[in-house]
């Protein structure tokens, strides 16, 4: 098998690719009659999933891998760990089946760009779902002790109440744009034409 | 007349010579229609020619060829045999020189999937379908007869992100009605896995509204999963079929499937508790069905319903009661359920951990952004390329010989004044 592709886009950092590299290497390789299974790389392959959020994927892809694969390979299992708790949405304890495993060099540098990501996902959560959330519960969704979780989001605006341990949330200003350029008024002035007439 | 060598050379220099521009090919392809017979009878001595030809240059001749071989029935280690080469093949003709023999194309197209299906192995068929489909189809609006055999794979082999591929295509044109409700129907399903639920709605209210003379199964399993989807996507499932639904399909898919209904019934009462035990009672019905899995979404997507339903009461509730409402075990659970729903833009609100309480927002779209402009402009275009569509066939069809001899004969017993379905400007 040829893995240059898949290697480049690791080396490379793009890994909003390996999902989609590792698929058409697999139909590939399927299609050619090559039994792939033994060595295939399906840690790569689910966190590539897990990484552009596509967990049905990574859920039919779990399903597929051979059970002998699955007991031996321990980093599979792992990888698959961080899916399923994304598939039950339990968003805290994504950050803590990330830690709890010892990534190969092969997969570390993925898994620290999701875990990044991760964070910061979920602190855009909080800031657009929450105006006061406990310092507890915002430690437990970014995945940080309580105190850099405080430092994390006092650096973003939020404010500390110290007495009942709550943060108040600084909500972002969303900044659109919307200036028009004349290209689209004339469009929509001829649609309406077009209507029209 | 039997294949002797003279004719086996003959046959192969034909080939080779008249590979090369679309006038030879014509002129090919008819010589090898007049050997069909020959190469059928002589099939098992034709596996040695294919050496002497090139897949990608001889395509029109190797394609002749390689489905005489492939025709005959196979043994397991053939079967193997048998999919690398078809497959191989697929990948590397020339797309211009087999859309000249389509049928011979798609026989050992679905030779392959047959195969694949016995050796139990779907996945190697998945790419080497694509790729069939891309070459055959003249546009991406041609639906061909291999899209069902490509997504039915997909489902086999549980590659539903490939699935999807093809299922963005608009389909304009469809050659056997069969093939556009199977796909439908299969396209349904993997937008179901990949919980695209609107695209799969879509899907499978196509085959459920399709003209039909006669009910099918396709049509009634479409059904089931036209309600179970409609449940969970839209909250509710309207009872009355759209008027251009075929009268075959209104008077009978409720017949077949009154379990569903039932369950929409039980749905629209809002009751978590009830929708539970209506499951739990019909579990092998649905199991049977293969249909648990979605009916299960269904009974968990009514916490999100009942939830969006009190944003349309109240500006702000505390979680306690939100729990309360909707049959939630407690607070922190209501706090999850509502902050899934902020996350994907099913409600807009914000919480308030202090208090205890949710504040219901507005939607705050308004329409005025660069990006829902751009948004509307591609949806006009479509429309207006929608249009025109509609406009072209409606002319054609009006020409149409057989339409206007019935219509025409009908008119003889109507007035004049309240039937006119032929357009004015075609005056008869």
């Amino acid at each position: 098998m040829d893995f240059s592709a898949l290697n480049e886009a690791l080396a490379f950092k793009s890994y909003d690719k390996v999902a989609d590299i590792c698929d058409t290497l697999m139909f590939q390789a399927a299609s050619e009659g090559v039994s792939y299974q033994e060595d295939w790389p399906y840690a790569i392959h689910l966190i590539g999933h897990i990484y552009v959020n596509d967990i049905n994927s990574a859920r039919f892809l779990w399903k597929k891998i051979p059970l002998a694969v699955k007991e031996s390979q321990p980093e599979v299992s792992a990888a698959w760990k961080i899916g399923q708790r994304l598939w039950i949405k339990d968003y805290a304890s994504v950050h803590e089946a990330i830690r709890e495993f010892i990534w190969s060099p092969q997969c570390q540098g993925i898994m620290a760009a999701f875990s990044e990501m991760y964070t910061k996902k979920m602190f855009e959560l909080l800031q657009s779902a929450y105006s006061t959330i406990s310092i507890q519960d915002t430690a437990l969704f970014l995945g940080m002790s309580e105190e850099d979780a405080t430092n994390y989001v006092v650096q973003h605006g939020w404010t500390v109440d110290p007495a009942s341990r709550m943060l108040t949330v600084k909500k972002q200003a969303v900044v659109t744009e919307q200036k028009l350029d004349h290209s689209k008024l004339q469009r929509l002035t001829e649609y309406v034409f077009h209507l029209e007439h | 007349m039997n294949l002797n060598m003279n004719s086996v050379e003959s046959l192969v220099a034909q080939i080779q010579g008249l590979s090369g521009n679309i006038g030879e090919l014509t002129q090919l392809r008819n010589y090898l229609k007049q050997c069909d017979d020959l190469l059928r009878t002589e099939s098992t001595r034709l596996a040695p020619l294919l050496t002497e030809l090139d897949p990608s240059v001889h395509s029109l001749g190797y394609l002749y060829i390689l489905e005489a071989c492939t025709s005959a029935t196979v043994s397991k280690d053939q079967a193997n045999e048998l999919v690398l080469s078809v497959a191989r093949f697929i990948n590397v003709c020339a797309a211009d020189q087999i859309r000249l023999a389509p049928e011979k194309f798609i026989s050992i197209c679905k030779r392959l999937k047959e195969q694949v299906v016995l050796l139990e192995d779907p996945m190697r068929g998945v790419a080497p379908l694509l790729t069939s489909i891309r070459k055959l189809q003249s546009s991406t609006e041609q639906l061909t007869t291999l899209h069902p055999d490509f997504l039915l794979l997909c489902l086999m082999s549980k590659c539903y992100k490939t699935g999807l591929s093809v299922l963005e295509d608009d389909v304009f044109e469809v050659d056997q009605p069969r093939d556009l409700f199977l796909y439908c129907y299969y396209g349904g399903m993997i937008c179901i896995g990949q919980k695209k639920f609107r695209k799969a709605l879509e899907l499978l209210h196509n085959v459920v509204t399709a003209p039909m003379p006669i009910i099918s199964a396709i049509a009634v399993e479409a059904f089931k999963k036209y309600i179970l989807v409609s449940l969970i996507h839209l909250g509710q499932f309207a009872t009355s079929f759209p008027k251009y639904t075929s009268s075959a399909a209104q008077r009978n898919l409720k017949n077949f499937s009154q379990s569903y209904l039932d369950l929409v019934n039980s749905y629209s009462t809002g009751k978590v508790s009830d929708v539970e035990n209506y499951v739990q009672n019909n579990k092998d019905k649905f199991e049977s069905d293969n249909n648990l899995g979605l009916v299960k979404q269904v009974v968990s997507s009514m916490y999100k319903r009942n939830i969006q339903r009190l944003t349309q009461t109240y500006l702000t509730l505390s979680l306690q009661d939100i729990a309360n409402t909707v049959q939630l075990n407690s607070a922190k659970e209501a706090e999850m359920h509502v902050l899934q729903m902020i996350q994907e833009g099913d409600i807009y609100a914000t919480i308030n951990q202090k208090d205890g309480m949710v504040r219901f927002l507005e939607d705050p779209e308004q329409y005025k952004t660069c990006e829902m402009i751009e948004r509307l402009d591609f949806s006009i275009q479509r429309i207006m390329m929608l249009s025109k569509k509609v406009t072209t066939m409606n002319e054609v069809m009006s020409c149409d010989p057989s339409y206007l001899g019935k219509v025409g004969r009908e008119r003889q017993r109507f007035d004049y004044d309240d039937f006119d379905t032929v357009p004015s400007k075609f005056n008869l």
